[in-house]
């Protein structure tokens, strides 16, 4: 239906109503008063307004009043007054229905300028939402650029540089090489972890989430660090007077997880001191902690350090990543469930904590 | 490595990228003169039957042929050893190739001397009989499999069952990767079921027994997403 014709059947439809009880109050006249024909024409005037529109109700009002007139109060069959109390009633009924008809029509004029509103403050602010994506977007793109531009090019430039050399002159060829490898290898990482980001970024990310256990992934990342000279400095602390903790949760994500906190702890610290990998179950969640003797990050950039492209204050601008690590960590921990967090060490340095869901205690029992 | 008597063994490069073909070639060329190189699937199976070679260095993302289905054609042919490059670590198709039949895989970018050291290995898997070793040394540690012990110096470690099934599984074929599917069908004699979470926590209690430090393994290696592998460093 058009909303032209339910205009029309909604003004038919009243018609008939008000007709109808005119009917059926007239046949019974001798039994009722004026007030109450009275009341039941404020009632149809009250409907009418409440169901379609200003308009009708007050045609409906009028249609009572003359109603009331002529059909209920003495003389009847004709709309002549007889006392000025009988005016007065008809004018107070008259008022009355319009009033009423006024009021309705205003709070529902209110009630749907407050829809309109709301729906335009919603529509507004999504598109608020949108910009500000837009925005956030757009300075990742500007950060990226900026860090592919600078720190993508270093590597680049070394490598180009030395094989230029080896080109013309083959007597260096040897030590440029191990330079050459080095760089392609932090060339590798920046890529991979560009391309990690984004990945999550975007959502396309396959999880393999299964039951497995703590010391399985603890082994796994301290051997990532295997033959290399740091590996010493890397101690590990697992009570194995307990049976073996269990967690659920994709081990290659978090591998990787792990490894960039390890990594992150190797490199801020002094080379003397010792990074502690350990991992107890608090709860419901395992917690792996990587505690190092480095600097700690100060109070005022605790928010930044996750980040991406974030490096410590006066940190040399080749400290050897692109300062992907621990964002990266941090949603990767956060796609599982887990999540990995920052306090400073009693006694100097970090605690980076690292947390993923523990498997549930039935199943620990049926296994352990 | 020594090689010196090796005898002089073809291998097939299957890449369809020819600078990762150069790569390999630079890695292998010297150790291995004879080596094979096919673009893609369908040339690389021509290649496995004119030229018989005896290891395989199959990439993951070929044009022509799905890399599991080449796999699969290879094994239909050749024993001759498959080592798959693969692009990630604990990619599912490195584990479907693996479970295939692939014997070995390394991650892009490898390091050439990792790249000569698997393929190394698996030539001299290989060319030994393939009966399992009846006892061994590493790491300080001896296994008799005939006598079903394991000793670190005088002192014998307890095995429960199922521990002495998966070391025996692992240690049958040293440096091998065995995925998780491998080692529950070859313990457990079953394919699918919770097996997989059990393998996990006795791999756990295994490793507590018999290495020297169990959150350093230097015996049973996990492969990140794909399995296990035992090797004996020291």
């Amino acid at each position: 239906m058009t909303p032209k014709s339910s205009r029309y059947v909604e003004w038919l439809l009243w018609l008939s109503v008000i007709v109808a009880a005119t009917y059926v109050m007239r046949s019974s006249r001798g039994n009722i008063e004026q007030s109450h024909a009275a009341f039941v024409y404020i009632l149809i005037v009250l409907g009418a307004t409440a169901g379609g529109e200003r308009w009708l109700g007050v045609f409906v009002a009028v249609l009572g009043f003359l109603a009331i007139n002529y059909y209920f109060q003495p003389p009847f069959d004709t709309l002549t007054v007889n006392t000025p109390l009988d005016l007065l009633a008809l004018i107070a009924f008259l008022t009355t229905a319009l009033v009423a008809n006024h009021l309705l029509t205003r709070a529902r004029t209110e009630a749907e300028r407050a829809t309109r509103h709301a729906e335009e403050i919603e529509h507004l602010s999504a598109e608020i939402r949108r910009a500000e994506a837009l925005r956030e977007a757009s300075r990742m793109k500007d950060v990226l650029l900026l860090s592919v531009s600078h720190d993508l090019r270093t590597p680049l430039t070394t490598i180009r540089a030395l094989a230029q050399d080896i080109q013309t002159d083959g007597s260096r060829a040897r030590t440029h090489a191990g330079v050459i490898v080095e760089q392609a290898d932090r060339l590798g990482k920046m890529v991979a972890d560009v391309l990690d980001l984004s990945r999550l970024r975007g959502g396309a990310f396959t999880m393999n989430t299964e039951v497995n256990t703590a010391e399985d992934l603890l082994g796994a990342a301290v051997r990532q660090f295997g033959g290399i000279a740091d590996a010493k400095r890397i101690e590990t602390v697992i009570d194995y007077t307990r049976p073996a903790l269990l967690g659920t949760f994709d081990f290659v994500l978090s591998l990787r997880v792990l490894t960039n906190l390890i990594e992150n702890a190797l490199r801020y610290s002094p080379p003397s001191t010792a990074v502690t990998v350990s991992v107890t179950e608090t709860g419901s969640n395992l917690s792996f902690q990587i505690l190092d003797r480095g600097p700690g990050v100060p109070v005022s950039e605790q928010q930044q350090i996750f980040e991406p492209f974030y490096r410590p204050n006066g940190a040399p601008p080749d400290a050897g990543a692109a300062g992907l690590g621990l964002s990266i960590a941090k949603r990767l921990a956060e796609v599982q469930g887990g999540s990995v967090s920052y306090a400073d060490r009693p006694g100097g340095g970090s605690v980076f904590t690292f947390e993923l869901p523990a498997a549930a205690q039935e199943l620990v029992e049926t296994l352990t | 490595m020594v090689t010196a008597e090796a005898p002089p063994y073809t291998l097939l490069v299957i890449e369809d990228e020819i600078e990762i073909t150069r790569a390999v070639g630079a890695a292998l060329r010297e150790q291995h003169p004879a080596i094979v190189e096919a673009s893609g699937g369908k040339a690389g199976l021509d290649a496995i039957k004119s030229s018989r070679p005896d290891i395989i260095i199959l990439d993951l993302g070929l044009p022509d042929i799905d890399g599991l289905e080449v796999c699969r054609r290879i094994r239909a042919i050749t024993d001759a050893p498959i080592v798959v490059l693969t692009a990630r670590h604990g990619e599912s198709d490195t584990v479907a190739l693996l479970n295939a039949g692939a014997d070995d895989y390394i991650t892009k970018p490898f390091s050439t001397q990792e790249l000569a050291a698997r393929v190394a290995a698996q030539l001299r898997r290989a060319a030994t009989p393939r009966r399992a070793p009846v006892s061994m040394n590493a790491d300080g540690l001896s296994i008799d499999l005939h006598l079903r012990t394991v000793k670190r110096g005088p002192m014998v470690i307890r095995l429960t069952p199922i521990e002495w099934e998966i070391l025996a599984v692992l240690v049958s074929d040293p440096g091998r990767v065995f995925t998780h599917q491998q080692m529950f069908t070859a313990v457990w004699k079953r394919a699918y079921g919770d097996a997989r979470l059990y393998l996990r926590v006795h791999v756990t209690n295994l490793r507590r027994k018999i290495e020297r430090d169990p959150a350093d393994p230097h015996l049973i290696i996990t492969e990140p997403g794909v399995g296990y592998r035992f090797i004996g460093e020291s």
